[in-house]
């Protein structure tokens, strides 16, 4: 009963204990907004990576597999599938209408069945909004508003198709969508959002023109790629002219700045990767054939493509399991057309296929939590030191109380007793002050980059627009049992010393 | 008290010959502190008796060991090797108990008062009563009890005209003032005996006597066994009978 009335006193009346507190605190909302913020950024990473590929991928680069059509439709029969789509995917070279080239990834997909096994559809950023995003107060956001009529229902499903109508023919066609960084003529707004850029470009003759620089409207971009026959030597360059149908945002910088969705059919052309009907003795030019069966009449040559991507009925978790179904109905596929597809393709989970990045993420997150655990051994030192310190200082009042018959226990436990309260008050006020750090940590950071023009998490670095600000609960539990244990154990060297001090020695110290 | 003490009966109080016998007995007990390399006998053999009820008061100059016989007496201390049996305390060797029976011993049977008061700082006057029975009841027994000690609490402090500043800090006390309140705190538990280290030392002539008033009260009214250690003559004088110390050897009122 007096070590709970000491340890409320104790705590309450001097400094030392206080600053204690404080230092426990600090160690423990440093360690939990690391984590917070280290593993949300791998979490954003698995997630953005699935949304942009899908559960499972079936991969045959370069050359690509025919007959796919036939593979989706064995995909999709499949209990397990929800959704197949084709996708190529190829390196190239986009031209921008400022004249700069940029190497990009150009990926060629089918609108629909691309947003039924992605998350397309809710990528695309330019788009009808009802309501302001949370950061934009003012409700500044052009999607609210419209940029000199444009359309964004419009522009939304353009977006969806992959496809621009064609002012002057009044026909439909094939567009790119651009990552929301690639043309880099959006300005990214502190609300969140993305204002377009004007431009003034130097003419020839010394004039300045003014460029439309929101390309969703009227721009068009150039498109480079290198088509390659079956033995993976380039044919010709292909270039073609795409119209911009809209931009999409995935959130993960790395894509929003590198990849560039184009429609398949388009793509296929240009990589020479689409279906065609020839006599049996003529071959394209570079085209390869899969050692089709001698025919008298012309022969019809499928199209190709380097990805099908797979989306589960399952959760994530189910990755595995629908892997391992993907290749068995792989493997009916390619029994059925012996000898005209690859008979062992890559086929990968979402997290496999960022395997690399996720591993070297998740080693990063586990080593700076262990170099800020280490640093948080200071608060255990901190405690001990300030412990040993109060334990000198109240030498007498433990003299005192062993001489009014409490036991040596009873005395440590006073002492154990007040590193643990330091440690409840300190990991509890700890944790509160990391979730509010956590979940302000982008307005916090804005304001950095206002006032002080700071910006630590530079999005061309850490791959993500946006700074993780959730707190996980279970490492926030974790991270404050193991504090308060911590003071716990630095509490219990002093209390120690403290029991075994010599009663009479204690009361004579001065 | 005695009959219903975990202690007490641990000391055997429950023999026949018990009301009879001395409640305290020190035979030739010794005393060495080790001080490095060299070996201070403090007690060279000392030998007394104190009966119940009884104020004996222990006379010597500084560093005659009075506050060791004291300090050894209340169980704080242990005699030299080979003196162990040297103190009985109604009957029991005070050497040959266990840490937790002299732990029990000092919480049911003996109250300390203490030269410089040694009040805990952080506590109220209140509070600092309180602590005796917290201390020798553990959680569950005070609580139970909580509401009978505050009001034991409360009387002794009206008792020894603290009343009226039971929230007060022993910092906003008087020298007078803080010892009351150590003595109240040292009554609190009912104790058997009590030792006091010079209780008056650290007070002025007049404060002092009021405070040696109030234990001559206290002694009246309890009929309370006391050992006082005192370098005073006046204190002495009171007393029922008067040890007297010299380098560690009693040398009359043995």
């Amino acid at each position: 009963m007096y070590q709970a009335l000491l340890t409320r006193r104790y705590l309450f009346s001097k400094v030392m204990p206080l600053l204690a507190v404080v230092a426990v605190m600090l160690c423990t909302s440093m360690v939990i907004v690391i984590w917070s913020v280290m593993g949300g950024f791998l979490n954003m990473l698995i997630n953005t990576g699935r949304t942009l590929t899908g559960d499972v991928s079936i991969i045959w680069p370069t050359t690509g597999f025919r007959y796919y059509e036939d593979l989706i439709e064995r995909l999709e029969k499949d209990p397990m599938v929800a959704a197949a789509a084709p996708m190529i995917e190829t390196p190239g070279m986009i031209h921008l209408p400022d004249g700069r080239n940029e190497w990009v990834l150009i990926r060629g997909v089918e609108g629909k069945s691309y947003a039924a096994v992605t998350e397309y559809a809710d990528i695309l950023w330019w788009k009808p909004l009802d309501k302001p995003l949370p950061k934009d107060k003012l409700g500044e956001d052009p999607r609210l508003h419209g940029i000199d009529g444009t359309s964004w229902k419009q522009i939304y499903e353009n977006g969806l198709k992959l496809e621009r109508t064609n002012p002057a023919t009044g026909e439909a066609e094939p567009a790119a969508v651009l990552g929301i960084e690639v043309s880099r003529f959006n300005y990214r707004e502190l609300g969140g959002f993305y204002t377009p850029r004007t431009r003034n470009v130097p003419q020839p003759d010394g004039s300045f023109k003014m460029l439309d620089l929101f390309l969703p409207r009227s721009g068009q971009v150039t498109l480079n790629v290198l088509p390659t026959d079956t033995t993976g030597k380039g044919v010709e360059t292909a270039t073609a002219i795409f119209p911009v149908a809209n931009e999409f945002q995935s959130g993960l910088y790395e894509t929003d700045k590198q990849v560039v969705l184009v429609r398949l059919d388009a793509l296929q052309k240009m990589l020479r990767m689409h279906p065609y009907t020839a006599a049996p003795e003529q071959e394209m030019s570079g085209e390869e054939t899969f050692a089709a069966a001698p025919e008298t009449g012309p022969v019809h040559v499928p199209g190709r493509v380097t990805h099908v991507l797979v989306r589960g009925k399952g959760s994530e978790e189910n990755s595995a399991e629908l892997k391992a179904r993907v290749w068995e109905i792989y493997d009916e596929f390619a029994a059925a057309h012996r000898g005209e597809v690859p008979l062992s393709p890559t086929i990968l989970t979402w997290r496999e296929m960022n395997g690399t990045f996720i591993t070297a993420v998740e080693k990063e997150t586990a080593l700076v939590l262990v170099l800020f655990c280490f640093m948080s051994v200071v608060a255990v030192f901190l405690v001990l030191a300030i412990f040993w310190s109060m334990v000198a200082e109240k030498t007498k009042d433990i003299g005192i109380l062993r001489a009014m018959g409490a036991s040596r226990l009873g005395v440590a436990w006073v002492w154990v007793r007040y590193g643990l309260a330091i440690g409840v008050v300190g990991t509890l006020t700890g944790a509160a002050v990391a979730w509010a750090m956590v979940h302000n940590i982008n307005p916090i950071h804005e304001w950095m980059g206002r006032a002080m023009n700071i910006q630590i998490w530079d999005p061309r670095i850490y791959y993500f627009i946006q700074i993780p600000n959730k707190v996980n609960p279970t490492h926030a539990a974790i991270v404050v049992v193991g504090f308060i244990l911590s003071c716990a154990v630095g509490a219990a060297i002093p209390a120690g010393r403290a029991a075994f001090l010599h009663p009479v020695k204690a009361l004579r110290f001065e | 008290m005695l009959s219903t003490g975990t202690a007490a009966r641990a000391l055997g109080a429950d023999q026949p010959d018990a009301a009879n016998a001395p409640l305290l007995r020190v035979d030739n007990l010794r005393k060495t502190y080790y001080l490095g390399r060299v070996d201070v006998p403090v007690l060279r053999g000392v030998s007394l008796r104190v009966d119940r009820g009884e104020f004996v008061a222990v006379l010597g100059a500084s560093g005659s060991g009075k506050s060791t016989l004291l300090h050894l007496l209340g169980g704080l201390d242990r005699p030299d090797k080979g003196s162990e049996s040297a103190i009985e305390y109604q009957g029991r060797a005070l050497g040959a108990m266990s840490a937790w029976e002299l732990d029990r011993y000092r919480a049911e049977e003996v109250g300390f008062v203490f030269q410089f008061y040694h009040l805990l700082p952080e506590l109220t006057v209140l509070e600092n009563v309180l602590l005796g029975p917290m201390v020798r009841y553990g959680r569950l027994r005070y609580m139970a009890r909580a509401k009978s000690a505050r009001a034991e609490a409360e009387e002794l402090l009206n008792t020894v005209g603290l009343g009226h500043r039971l929230r007060h800090r022993p910092a906003e006390l008087s020298g007078g003032e803080r010892q009351r309140v150590a003595i109240a705190r040292a009554l609190i538990n009912q104790p058997t005996l009590l030792l006091a280290d010079e209780p008056t030392g650290n007070l002025d002539h007049v404060t002092g006597g009021k405070i040696l008033d109030m234990l001559m009260e206290v002694r009246r009214r309890r009929n309370q066994t006391m050992v006082v250690v005192t370098h005073d003559e006046e204190t002495a004088r009171r007393a029922d009978r008067v040890i007297r110390l010299m380098d560690g050897v009693v040398v009359a009122g043995q």
